[in-house]
């Protein structure tokens, strides 16, 4: 059975509050005492009962963490390092998926107002709706925002400047002396794809060179649309010696067609892909990636969480993060 | 474009009623503003309206629809709060055209939105700066320029201006004004401020404790408020107030503060006040239309509409002078020509504006005249 708080006290004869002063390193107890109820405590290994510690502070001690999709490999590292820094505060997090269907968000957002959670963080998702408007008007329901745009009220967010990603990797590339440069992005009417597109233009104009529609595509974020694409790319007029590939799955096909074509990588034509994973390292030759900023996204939307529940925030917040490009040979030119 | 219906609207939470039985038609295009001191349940009553807070009973109607359970986003409203954000890695025209871009709407269309409210609100030339390159002004416009370009059919403000220094929201009201008129499209607007709303609304809805206290144009809201509150609370300086109790002495009326001051009952106003002899009113009296006797006034004084009073405090505002009088018990305010020439501690005599002034039932507080 689990050792509780009074146990202790029993144990080192003394008052409960005394217990409860010493391991919170609350002043009012003895160099000696103190050192005597840690001595207990870790060789009970007791833990406290963060239920009732809630119960006394009217606090649960839990975040919820509001997914709008599971199956984006981003989001879950974001929640990984979210559970990191939540541990490291005392805080468990209840993991919540919508699939981006709003009945769903809104059932879990009674979490939020029926108080069983301190705060929720949502990452990602449709333009903010109605139910998370009207939740926002109440003081005590703690919501921060990641990757999530809201027309009306304000809320705490933590973002990442998509555009200045690609902007950054359009400069590496140029550089690196490769001038055409093509753009492999996601389907039109993706606000995110877009603002990846918006950087590669704004990248090209600021180094003085001319934007040409014809080496941007928009294709499906899968494997199969990233391995065509390239078949299709070098039956084209104009050849790019580089690309920027904008998800994950696309950048896995566009490599693979290229390396099936018998061309070498960044020899023939340089890739910068999208998103950091255990494969982007090992790959033959290691790629470059733009990757998101998983753990600053995750540092900061549950530090300004934190601060929402301790009533720490004096202005809410926006913060912009901008995509990390990490370098590695498939960008690096061997001629140029 | 539309007319929005309140019929007998409730929000009750728990055991609290927040709004009471509020019924109100806005008019196509009106603009109207609803005004009142904090917890009157203007926010609330504009929340529901938008879809925001659920209606406890009552019926809602956008046009001819009733909308109680129509979901905000599918109201065709657009709405505008206090606290906007322009987001900081965007550019102008992505802060108002992201909203479309991520409801699918096509390039194109977004394009002629986008230009067309910038054209509206003046920042056609802005459109590639980035927030932190921005005025406050220029801000909010973005902030509204988000709005319009919803193409809505009604449009909700809820205190829009209160984050801008009194200058820039001096500037924005007539910018605001302005807005409505070239747009053509309903608007309701909340704010606590009743310069505010004198100087914006088409009509105006003044609240208090959740229920409606009076609807009408700026004009009619100043010169005959319906009962205590909205005289009190529509003007600034704020109506003076006084105990009276009325008297009849022959054939003339008075209004008779106890023996501090006697002022008579104006012939044509006697008829509403004749069941009120022997009973306690409450004397009515806005600063302006109290004048210091030594400068030209355009009303005869005499000495039933006169009284004598001691400053307690001159208060110059350049234009006009604000006198703060103490007469026996009472204490009142009066706006006088700058030309006055009265100095704190001085006794002086004022003349009331017969005309102007107000009698309100003791004990509803409504009006008498």
């Amino acid at each position: 059975m689990q050792i509780t708080l009074k146990d202790i006290a029993r144990m080192a004869d003394v008052a409960e509050s005394t217990v409860s002063r010493a391991l919170n390193n609350k002043p009012g107890v003895g160099e000696d005492t103190k050192l005597k109820i840690i001595k207990i405590a870790k060789k009970h290994n007791y833990r406290p009962n963060q239920l009732a510690r809630g119960l006394a502070a009217n606090k649960t001690n839990m975040i919820a963490v509001i997914l709008s999709e599971m199956d984006s490999p981003g989001n879950i590292e974001i929640v990984k390092s979210l559970e990191k820094a939540a541990e490291k505060n005392g805080y468990q997090i209840i993991l919540c998926n919508t699939n981006n269907q709003t009945e769903k968000e809104k059932s879990y957002l009674t979490l939020l107002e029926s108080n069983q959670v301190d705060g929720a963080i949502f990452i990602g998702g449709k333009l903010v709706e109605g139910h998370l408007l009207r939740a926002s008007f109440s003081p005590d329901n703690n919501i921060v925002l990641v990757n999530r745009l809201a027309e009306e009220n304000f809320f705490t967010s933590v973002l990442t400047d998509y555009s200045q990603g690609v902007y950054k990797a359009v400069g590496h590339l140029l550089d690196q002396g490769f001038e055409n440069i093509a753009l492999v992005g996601g389907e039109d009417y993706n606000l995110i794809e877009e603002e990846k597109s918006a950087g590669y233009k704004a990248a090209l104009i600021d180094h003085g060179y001319q934007i040409n529609e014809d080496l941007i595509f928009s294709i499906k974020a899968d494997r199969k649309s990233g391995y065509n694409v390239f078949l299709e790319i070098i039956e084209g007029d104009i050849i790019p010696d580089a690309f920027i590939s904008t998800s994950e799955l696309t950048t896995i096909g566009l490599v693979e067609a290229i390396k099936m074509g018998g061309y070498f990588i960044p020899d023939d034509f340089a890739v910068v892909g999208y998103g950091d994973n255990i494969l982007t390292s090992v790959i033959d030759p290691p790629l470059t990636v733009l990757s998101e900023p998983v753990d600053a996204l995750a540092d900061y939307s549950f530090d300004f969480l934190l601060k929402l529940i301790n009533k720490k925030m004096k202005d809410q917040q926006i913060k912009v993060l901008t995509p990390e490009l990490i370098i590695r040979e498939s960008s690096i030119s061997k001629y140029n | 474009m539309a007319s929005v219906t309140l019929e007998h609207i409730y929000k009750r939470f728990g055991d609290l009623v927040a709004v009471k039985d509020q019924s109100l038609e806005i008019k196509d295009k009106e603009f109207i503003v609803l005004v009142g001191p904090s917890g009157c349940g203007k926010s609330t009553t504009l929340r529901m309206i938008a879809g925001l807070e659920e209606i406890s009973e009552g019926t809602l109607k956008i046009g001819d629809q009733v909308v109680n359970d129509v979901a905000p986003k599918d109201r065709d409203i657009a709405m505008v709060f206090q606290n906007y954000a322009l987001y900081p890695h965007m550019n102008v025209y992505d802060n108002m055209a992201f909203g479309l871009k991520l409801r699918k709407f096509p390039k194109d269309e977004i394009e002629r939105r986008v230009q067309e409210a910038a054209d509206i609100l003046g920042i056609e030339q802005l459109l590639e700066r980035k927030p932190k390159q921005l005025s406050g002004g220029q801000r909010q416009r973005v902030a509204l320029g988000r709005a319009i370009v919803r193409e809505p059919q009604v449009f909700l403000m809820d205190e829009p201006l209160s984050n801008l220094d009194a200058k820039l929201r001096v500037q924005m009201r007539t910018e605001l004004s302005k807005l409505h008129d070239e747009l053509q499209t309903t608007m309701i607007y909340v704010t606590h401020d009743q310069t505010e709303a004198m100087t914006m609304g088409d009509r105006i809805v003044v609240l208090k404790d959740g229920v409606i206290q009076q609807v009408d144009d700026p004009l009619s809201l100043y010169n005959k408020p319906n009962n205590m509150f909205v005289a009190g609370f529509i003007g600034s300086p704020a109506m003076n107030f006084m105990d009276a109790k009325i008297e009849k002495e022959g054939d003339t009326y008075y209004i008779d503060g106890d023996g501090t001051f006697r002022i008579r009952v104006p012939e044509d106003k006697e008829d509403h006040i004749k069941d009120y002899v022997g009973k306690n009113v409450v004397f009515g009296v806005r600063p302006e239309d109290i004048v210091d006797t030594n400068i030209n006034h355009d009303f005869e004084v005499k000495e039933d509409n006169s009284f004598e009073a001691d400053v307690d405090v001159v208060e110059p505002m350049g234009s006009e002078i604000y006198l703060y009088l103490a007469e026996e018990a009472h204490s009142l305010i009066a706006r006088v020509e700058a030309e006055s020439t009265a100095k704190t501690g001085d006794t002086i005599s004022l003349g009331v504006d017969l005309r102007k002034i107000h009698i309100f039932d003791a004990e509803t507080e409504e009006c008498v005249f």
